[in-house]
């Protein structure tokens, strides 16, 4: 699926991924291919990106490497869309 | 020949401005290159964020709007006015005062009409004569979305704590390097969002869908915000570099006359000369 993560100032990712864990509101939760539509609100936490992604070399000094090769960028608030496989955060 | 000499630092004076003036267009120019990247850049977040919450909104009923919406008897009005922090850039700054102070004059008469100022011209012109409630000039040292987005927060703050009925927005909407185009728009309460998107996507919302709204509403005003005044920094440079230009162009003109000029008088003071000697030799001969 394809992933793409936006905050105000610049596009941040945007990819293939194989799955992304995201900082809902309400819990932490992950996505995986084929999710059926979702938007929700995300808090304070991680984004961790499973796959093997290569990050912008730009933007790379948000992102760290997470256990199990997962890419890491903390956001303190966002929103999460989910349609036909493409997933876009809205990170602050 | 006090005359030449006049002529030659005048010319000498009207060179260096020229080198400032075209010094002072590239840099300009370098500037406004960076400023229109930092638009694009922006684009993606905002036109996600309305597209969200025209999907959104367009579900949902009008009277569970949020409070930013509220529409109340306007008494007491805000006009946010983003200029710049400097100078010689042309009419950039001027129309915005004039654009701000007609406001208050013609839409808002008999009201009570408060300033918030973003930008130094702004803030030593607006002071003036009216009340000025906040300066926050600082912004443009640092533009970040963060700085930008305390100023929108505050703004809510006042509006929905009803110190303020209306918050506009003047500044001026970058078109292109050359055209600057000034805008009038309504901050608060915010307008209803236009242009319905039929939705057929049945999305899951988490938490629930007016909690969503509810949080997005801010964010869009936040970017509102920083469009405008993203918009207005591109633009500052944008009419900065035409006014450079210009400038240059004038110089570059005088500059030509006045070399006109000085061959003139020099060509007049050697015939006089030349005159003057076959004259001597005349009267010697004879």
């Amino acid at each position: 699926m394809y992933l793409e993560i936006v905050s105000p100032e610049a596009t941040l990712f945007a990819g293939e991924v194989v799955s992304v864990t995201v900082p809902g509101i309400n819990g932490e939760f992950q996505i995986l291919s084929n999710h059926a539509p979702i938007v929700s609100l995300l808090q304070n936490g991680n984004v961790r990106i499973q796959g093997n992604v290569t990050v912008d070399e730009a933007f790379e000094s948000k992102f760290s490497k997470g256990s199990n090769g997962e890419t890491v960028l903390a956001i303190s608030s966002g929103t999460i869309e989910m349609k036909d496989n493409k997933v876009i955060v809205l990170a602050d | 020949m006090a005359n030449l000499k006049e002529i030659r630092n005048r010319i000498a004076s009207v060179s260096s401005t020229m080198q400032i003036t075209s010094a002072m267009k590239m840099v300009s120019a370098a500037k406004l290159k960076k400023a229109q990247d930092a638009i694009t850049a922006m684009r993606p977040y905002s036109d996600k964020l309305t597209e969200l919450l025209q999907s959104l909104s367009a579900n949902l009923d009008a009277d569970s709007s949020s409070k930013y919406a509220e529409e109340r008897e306007v008494k007491k009005v805000l006009i946010v006015s983003i200029t710049s922090n400097r100078g010689l850039c042309g009419a950039f700054n001027s129309n915005i005062l004039k654009q701000s102070v007609s406001l208050a004059q013609n839409n808002y008469a008999g009201k009570e009409v408060d300033y918030l100022v973003i930008g130094k011209k702004a803030n030593d012109f607006l002071g003036k004569n009216n009340t000025v409630v906040a300066n926050h000039s600082e912004v443009f040292d640092d533009l970040t979305f963060d700085n930008v987005a305390a100023i929108a927060e505050d703004l809510m703050e006042q509006f929905s704590s009803g110190s303020y009925d209306r918050i506009d927005v003047v500044y001026n909407k970058f078109k292109n390097a050359a055209t600057q185009i000034v805008m009038t728009e309504q901050f608060l309460p915010i307008a209803p969002i236009e242009g319905e998107i039929a939705t057929s996507t049945d999305y899951i919302f988490d938490p629930s869908e007016s909690e969503i709204v509810e949080q997005l509403i801010p964010k869009s005003l936040k970017t509102q915000l920083y469009k405008s005044v993203r918009d207005s920094f591109a633009s500052e440079h944008g009419a900065r570099m035409t006014a450079m230009h210009k400038a240059t162009d004038n110089a570059t003109e005088l500059r030509d006359q006045l070399k006109l000029k000085y061959n003139k008088a020099r060509q007049a003071s050697i015939t006089n000369e030349i005159l003057e000697i076959v004259g001597g030799a005349e009267a010697l001969n004879n």
